[in-house]
Parts: C-alpha cells; structure tokens; sequence
C-alpha cells in the first residue's frame, strides 16, 4: 500500500516538475533536480538528439539520431565534464542504438539506468541500488510527456530566436534608416527630422537653435592621394571626435562625404557665444593630428551658421543657409565660422546667374582664344600662351580673374577648358599651315585643377590633336605651381606621359608654391615660369631679383628652361637678361593679341 | 593538550578568558586555528570581530547554541582547536544577495576557481550562517558546481532565539548570511544518524511553499498534524506550545529506499507548519516518534560504525580527529538525558580529540553522494 503511494507520489512530482521553464534546458534542469532528489541518484544526465547545427530537434528517423551532451548533475566528475567520461559515453552509445530502456552495473559498483525520452532524447541515472523495475515501468509515462514538453520548448526556443532575429533586423534597419552607415552618426534625413522637431520646440519653449554646418577643407587630395580607406578612417575619427560634443542639447550627424552638421538645441539669448564655444571647441578637436596607418594627417575645416527661428524656420533653409556660409567661411579661410546673412545667397545667385552667362557665351561663341607671343633674348618669337577672353553681352570685356575662379566652382571650368584645348588645336592647325619661323616651337595652353583630376585627361588631349592633325609638340600645357603641388603624384605621372607623346609642359606661377627641391626633381616639365610679382620692377629690387636668380640656377640644375612673365620694361628686361634668363614673355615685347592678329604677326616675320 | 593537535576550552563567558585562549593558540606552534564559541556569551560584537582581524593565524569557525568537548556540554565559553596544518578556508559571503540558481552557480564557480583547485581535494568541512533561508539552494548549486564524489560535514551556526546575527568567525571578522568552506587535509568519513521512527503516514505533503506546509493530504497543514497527535496521544495543542508538542513529532520524508529526512517543525502560522529545511512538494511524509533510549541507541550505532573502520591511520604529522555535529533540537528533547548521548558517542572514539557544537541544521552526504540538509540528527565524522 505504502509503495503504491509512493510511486503515485513520485509519478505525480516528477509530472508537476515538466513544463515549469519554457527554456529547453531550464525546463530538463528543473525535472532533473526532482528525479536526483527523489529518486536518490548519484548523478543524472540527459541526451537531446539535434540537428546538423548541432540544435535541439525533434527526431524524424531512428537512423539519424545525434545525441549530444546537454547536462548533467553534478556538472562534473572527479573534475572531469562528463562528456568525457567513457563508461558514461558507451552506456549513451548503448542506449541510443537499443531505443529501449537499458541498464548495467558500473565498474565502482554502482548502475547506470538509461531511458528514452521520446523523439527527443536520452536520460541515465547512475544510482548506488538498484532501481527497481515497477519504479521504471511507473517513470515511462512520465518520460512521455517529458517529450512532449521538449517539443513545446524546441518551438518555443525557435520562436524566441526568431522573434529575436526579427527584432533585430527591425533594430538593424531603424538604425540604417536614421544612422550613417561609416560613422554611426545621424544620416542627413534623420537629422532633418531631428531638425524639424527642434524648430517646433524652438517655437513653443521660446528658444533659440542653431545649425552649424562643417566641411574638411582639402579632405578630397587626402582621399585622392592615399585612397579611400585613408579617407575613411579619418571621417570616422573625426566623427567620434564630434560625437563627444553630443549632449541632450546637442545632436551631430553626418551629412554626406566630409561635410558634418551639429545640431544645437535649446539655446538661451547668449546663443551667438554658445555657438561660438563650440566652433572654438570644433577647431580644437581639428587640432590633433589624424594619425591613419603611421601616417599622420593635419586637416582643419571650414565652419557655417545660422539661427534658428532667428533666421529661418524652416528645416531646408537652415540646411542650406547653413551651408552657404560654410562655402563663405571656405573662401574667406576663416577658422572661426560665419553666420549666414543674406547677401550671402545674393551673391551666390549673382554667382549662379554669371555661371549662366558663361554657358551662354560659350554657345554663342562670345570666348576667344588671345595668343601673347613668347620671346628669345634675340627677339625671336618662340612660341605662345593661348589666354582666354570672353566679351560679356552687358559687361564688355571680363577679366579672367573674375570668371575663372567662378568657372572653378562649377563644373563649366571643364567645358571651358575643352574649348580651350579644341580651339587652340584648330589654331596650331591654321598657323602648321604657314611657313612658321624656325624659332617658333609651341603654343601653350592652361589646365585648371579639375581638368587634371580628369582620369581621361591625356585622351581628350590626344583626341584633339588627333582630330586636327597637328603635330603634338606644337602644342604644350601650362600647370600651376600651387595646382601640381596639390595634386603632385597625379601630375608627375600626367606630365611625364604627356611628354612621352611629345607634348612639352611649362610651371606656371613659379615661386609661388612652395613647391620642394625633391618634388621637382621628379617633376619631367620642360620650362619654369619666373611669376610676374618677381619680374615687377627687377631691376630696383634685390629681392626680386635674388628670387630670379635662383629660379634661374634651379632650372639650370634641372635642365628646364626659364622664361620671364609679366615683363614690361627694358629696365625689367636688361636686368632678367642679365641675370641668365633668356626667354620672355610680356607687354614690353607683346600684349595678347586675337588669333589674326597673331597670324599677322608671324606672317610680318617671316616675310620680314 | 595532545603533542600535535593544539586543544584550549574555557567555560567563561568573557572575552577576556578567550583573548588568553587565543594568545595561548597563536604561540601554540599551530598553522590554523577552529574557534567555536557558545551563543551565550557575553562577547561585544566589534571586540570580538577585531579579535579576529588581527589574529596571526588564519581561523574559522563560529558561534553555536552549545559547544561540546569529549562528554562534556559547554553552554558558555570557547573551545580553540589549533591544526598542525594550514587549513584553506573559503569565504562564501553576502549569500542573501543570491535569488537564482544561475547567481548562485556563478558566485560558486568565481569564488572556487579564485581560490584553489579543488580537484585535488574531496573532504570539507562546512560551517554557515544556520539561519539564512537560501543555505539548501546553496547546498543543492554548491553540488552541482564543485564534483561527484566528494565528502562533506557541517552545521549551522547561530543563536538559538533564531534572531540572525553574524555568527561565522574569519580573519576578516564577524559574518552573516555566508558559507565557510573548510578544505581538509586527509579522507573524511561521516556517519548520520537521528533514532527517530515513524508514528503516523504516510502522507502527501499536497502543497508547499519552500519551507512552509500548506496542506497535508489536501488539508490545512496544521490541521492534520494536531488531529492526527490528539488522536493518537495524550498531547493537546490547546494546553501546550506548539513547539513543546512538535518537538515530539518531527517530520519525516521518505525516499525510495525507505530512508527517513527528519524535518523539524518550529511554528504553525495561519493553518501552515514551518519547517527547519524544505519539504518537495508531493513527497511522502510522515509523523515520526521516539524516545531517549531511541535516540541515543541509533548514535552510538553510527558511533561504533565509524570507529571501528578507521580509514585513515593516524601518524606522527596527522593526530585523527573527530568532530560531531549535534542538532540543538535533540538537546532540547533529551533534556538533561542529552549527556548520555555524549558519553556514547565518546566511550567509542578512537581518537584524542573529540569535539563539536550543537547546530541549527546538519550538512552530510546522503548514501547516494548528494549533499543534504538535515533535521534532529547526529553527524558524527572522523579526518
């Protein structure tokens, strides 16, 4: 009677134990734990068949069964995992291929009694008596349901990673949708959204916000230069240095390749100080050296602007606002920052409304190519500089100081410079067509810094001479010092293939750059051109003058030819004369003159 | 005092007698020192707790109901007993922190790979705080952590108006809700016994919650329990205290090889009976009975069963030792009888020293390996 009640009892815990923990291995723990308790194991084990990722799985065929250890009380033997224990591991081998329940004494004396856990399993209890077989027969049934709930917690496990996966993608994508994916910071949308809340809040707190836009100045030739994963590493040590200003009032984002947008939230009536901390702040964060790959970069930035409802209330305005006074900043080279005004955005759309003028005076024809005639000491012609004139319909005649550089910021600097290139190349033809003097070798013409960027380059130029049959040595090109220092490793390799094909090129501006004795060693150009600011009045000034001289020696040292800008007197060009240089150019000789007159010129020459 | 096993008792109650105790142990030539001290004393707390911060040996132990030396009950003063060898001594604290088995398993497994390597060692003792309420879970983690095979004795220490207090001695002082895990030098063996028999059952112990009967056989616990004494003796719960009866008819849960878990019963609160242990919920249980003779005869039996196979053989560097471990609940059945259960447990030793306390809970392993926690029982172990 009493052992009837006992095993009811045993049968009615072991079954109130199932199911307690929806987690697969909480759950065989916990009815573990009450079959070691009540049933006086010395130690308990369980076996749960699972899949090729080695994950708990209900079994589908007999002849794939794929036990794996998944715990045991206590979790150790003798300081060995029970995995490893070979009498332990045979018994698991017997058991799984008998399907049935099995048991045997063990080499200390004591048993191991191995049952199957239905579709799912394996469970041994090592006991010091033996257990007897009424007891066993009374625990199938609740084995049966034991499998039962492994299957409730295998699909409960899978629903749980699954909802987790899912929930995690949802987080993966609400974080792209609002993050850069580079620097983890805000992406420009979100920020706008961010933008948009804070104007409102701005309204209705009565404060005041700000937007500060900011751009790495010369980040694009870092890039260039030492490629974009450089350039990356750099944007993202910057972000993280930006993102130390980040505060409950402060918000910073990424707005697209080196351009950062802060967002200021909150701001009392001190605001134009505050923001001018954090401009302060900015700069000293710019201050610490980039170090990318053992290399170390110094780069500061270009800061814009503007306050809001002050200014504007609406998030696209701000934006651009923002970002014209950034562009003004750049221009002006200042460190500090420039709030936005708005004669700002009238000069850019006088900017925008001369650029249309450009386009239309290239359609119509209203540019011209001048040629100002280049002299040897003997007062030969030797060849010429190709100069853009353009006659504006209202303005008269432009100076190029004024539309190249507006050019520059356009992309129309490039259509600009193509027309140059074709136009000169037609002119090269018409002048091969006359008997030239023998001292005429070349006409040059000016390559700005976004034609050289150019990756084909060297093929348009190619194509043009092609195209006008002329020969590729009467042409050569005209780089500045300060643009081949800027761009020094594309320029090596453009001049020096450019001289392969016969095409000569001179440094322009020379003096001016900066440029070290080691780079132009390297540089394959043919002539230095002496800048006009140190041929002005030579004569009377020994600076100057030690300044030719030494340009002079230079290009000796080099091989390269000096030829004299800008000379306007004979005082200037007895002096230049005397210093060794022996090729001119300049209104004392010739000013710039249209492309008939030129004809004309040489025409007097020769028949001369 | 023997040649090897430095041995100092006081029956005073002062510190004062236990600072010379102390002092006597540290120039003793001792490598660690046990200090069991009786509930009774009359020891400030911060004077004791500094006592034991700058003690120059390491020490453990604790503060217990009684002590006992040979045959002899101490209800006051202290009892030093310095080893011939450093024992390692492994602090569990802050237990009461621990509200999962995962915690506990992690508190474990930290502090016991902090320590030493454990592999090497099979036999502990095990003093803890007798009155924190998670010391099964921490048994039933602590097993499944440390290894199969290993041998365990201990007690709970404490006071015996249940009020927690710290009561675990360490060089860093006085602690409470804690485990001292004592790594002994040489092979433990351990005998339990208790001498009770079952009265009345069985019964399905149908609702529990950790320590607390609900209901009996679907019946308010208490009712149950006070009808079936009433009706089978001449004990009335209206004429008596609960606990005056109850300590009458402990409680026993039967596992399947008919071996009885004694349970004490300490209060009925609501139609509820409190137990000094856990009770699986759905167990068998049963209403137990005994007597003096009972008691005592069942302990000398374990007595001679331990004693007369000696496992290890005393030597010149290892005096054999034997420690006991007595439930305070069996003092307060026997009474004045209880001397006699000293004297046969005595009468049988094999080794110079012999000594113990009276705890709140016993520590052994079960016949299977397992640790448990016991109720009104004897554990008497030999090292």
């Amino acid at each position: 009677m009493n052992k009837a009640l006992f095993i009811i009892s045993l049968q009615h815990e072991l079954a109130m134990s199932i199911g307690n923990k929806l987690d697969l291995k909480a759950m065989l723990k916990v009815f573990l734990k009450v079959c070691f308790s009540r049933l006086n194991l010395t130690s308990g084990h369980i076996f749960i068949n699972c899949d090729d990722n080695n994950l708990p799985s209900k079994l589908t065929s007999l002849e794939q069964t794929n036990y794996l250890h998944l715990l045991s009380i206590p979790q150790k033997n003798q300081g060995q995992a029970w995995s490893e224990n070979n009498e332990l591991s045979s018994f698991v081998e017997s058991l799984s291929n008998a399907q049935q329940n099995i048991s045997q004494q063990c080499e200390n004396g004591r048993y191991f009694f191995g049952f199957i856990i239905p579709d799912h399993g394996l469970l041994i209890f090592e006991t010091y008596y033996v257990l007897e077989l009424e007891v066993q027969k009374a625990l199938i049934p609740i084995f049966q349901k034991l499998g039962t709930s492994c299957y409730t917690s295998i699909i409960h496990d899978s629903l749980v990673k699954e909802v987790l996966s899912r929930q995690l993608v949802e987080e993966k994508v609400a974080f792209q949708a609002q993050h850069d994916g580079l620097t983890g910071l805000f992406n420009r949308q979100y920020m706008n959204s961010l933008l948009a809340e804070a104007i409102e809040e701005a309204h209705t707190n009565n404060k005041f916000g700000s937007i500060v836009f900011i751009d790495l100045n010369r980040f694009k030739p870092v890039n260039d230069a030492m490629g974009h994963s450089v350039g990356d590493q750099i944007l993202l040590i910057l972000a993280n240095r930006l993102q130390s200003l980040k505060s409950e009032h402060i918000d910073v984002a990424r707005f697209g390749g080196d351009e950062f947008v802060l967002l200021i939230k909150d701001l009392e009536h001190d605001y134009q100080q505050t923001v001018n901390n954090i401009i302060n702040q900015i700069n000293v964060l710019l201050d610490i050296p980039f170090v990318v790959k053992n290399n170390s970069y110094k780069l500061n930035c270009s800061i814009g602007y503007v306050f809001f409802p002050l200014q504007s209330s609406t998030v696209n305005n701000l934006i651009k606002f923002a970002d014209i006074a950034m562009y003004e900043a750049k221009r002006a080279k200042s460190r500090f920052g420039k709030q936005y005004t708005p004669s700002m955005s009238d000069k850019i759309k006088r900017r925008l409304a001369y650029v249309d003028d450009m386009k239309q005076g290239l359609e119509n024809g209203d540019f011209k190519l001048f040629y100002q005639p280049q002299y040897n000491h003997s007062g030969n012609i030797i060849g010429a500089e190709a100069l853009l004139r353009w006659h504006h319909p209202v303005h008269g005649v432009e100076s190029p100081a004024v539309y190249i550089p507006i050019a520059e910021e356009s992309d129309l600097i490039l259509n600009i410079g193509q027309w140059v290139l074709e136009q000169a190349c037609r002119d090269i033809y018409t002048l091969e067509q006359l008997s030239l003097p023998a001292t005429f070798k070349k006409v040059a013409i000016n390559v700005s810094a976004k034609q050289l960027i150019q990756h084909d380059f060297q093929d348009k130029v190619m194509q043009a001479i092609k195209l006008n049959n002329i020969a590729a040595e009467h042409l050569a090109v005209e780089l500045t010092e300060n643009l081949l220092v800027e761009n020094i490793e594309d320029s090596i390799k453009l001049i020096a293939s450019l001289k392969a094909n016969a095409i000569d090129c001179s440094i322009d501006d020379f003096g001016t750059g900066y440029s070290s004795l080691t780079y132009l060693k390297r540089i394959p150009a043919s002539v230095l051109k002496i800048d006009r600011s140190f041929v002005a009045n030579i004569e009377q000034s020994n600076e100057s003058a030690a300044i030719a001289s030494m340009i002079i020696s230079l290009g000796k040292t080099l091989h390269m030819s000096v030829l004299a800008e800008g000379v306007e007197t004979s005082a200037e060009f007895n002096c230049l004369k005397m210093l060794g240089c022996y090729q001119y150019q300049g209104y004392y000789f010739q000013k710039p003159i249209p492309f008939d007159e030129f004809v004309q010129l040489l025409s007097n020459l020769n028949s001369g | 005092m023997n040649k090897d096993l430095f041995t100092w008792y006081t029956q005073s109650d002062t510190l004062a007698d236990l600072i010379i105790g102390l002092r006597l142990a540290e120039s003793s030539g001792a490598k660690s020192l046990l200090l069991l001290t009786c509930n009774q004393n009359i020891y400030p707390e911060e004077e004791l707790s500094s006592l034991l911060t700058h003690c120059s040996l390491p020490i453990f132990g604790g503060i217990y109901p009684m002590i006992t030396y040979q045959e002899t009950l101490l209800k006051h003063g202290a009892l030093i007993i310095g080893f011939n060898q450093a024992y390692n001594v492994t602090l569990f604290a802050n237990l009461d922190l621990c509200k999962t088995e995962e915690h506990f398993e992690s508190v474990i497994n930290s502090q016991l790979s902090a320590t030493q390597d454990f592999a090497q060692n099979d036999s502990f003792l095990m003093f803890y705080d007798g009155l924190m309420t998670n010391i099964e879970d921490f048994i039933d983690s602590f097993f499944e952590c440390l290894d199969h095979g290993i041998s365990i004795v201990g007690g709970g220490a404490g006071y015996i108006d249940f009020i927690q207090r710290p009561c675990l001695f360490t060089n860093q002082g006085l602690t409470s809700n804690a485990v001292l895990l004592v790594t002994l030098p040489s092979k433990l063996t351990a005998q339990v016994a208790h001498g009770w028999k079952t009265f009345q059952g069985p019964f399905l112990a149908s609702e529990v919650e950790e320590q607390t009967i609900l209901s009996i056989n679907y019946q308010p616990a208490f009712e149950l329990y006070s009808q079936t004494i009433e009706n089978e003796s001449q004990y009335r719960f209206a004429e008596e205290s609960f606990f005056d009866i109850a300590k009458h008819f402990p409680l026993g849960i039967e596992d399947i090889n008919n071996n009885l878990t004694v349970r004490e019963l300490l209060v009925t609160e609501n139609g509820a009976l409190q137990c000094a242990g856990k009770v699986p919920i759905n167990s068998m249980v049963y209403l137990l009975e005994s007597n003096v003779n009972n008691l005592i005869e069942a302990i000398e039996t374990a007595a001679i069963e331990l004693y007369s196979t000696p496992i290890s053989t005393p030597t010149e560097e290892n005096e054999q030792i034997s420690m006991v471990f007595d439930c305070i609940g069996r003092m307060l059945y026997m009474g004045d009888d209880f001397g006699k259960e000293l004297e046969a447990i005595n009468k049988h030793r094999n080794s110079p020293a012999l000594f113990g306390v009276l705890s709140i809970g016993e520590i052994a392993n079960s016949q299977s390996g397992a640790i448990q926690l016991l109720n009104k029982s004897t554990v008497i172990s030999t090292w």
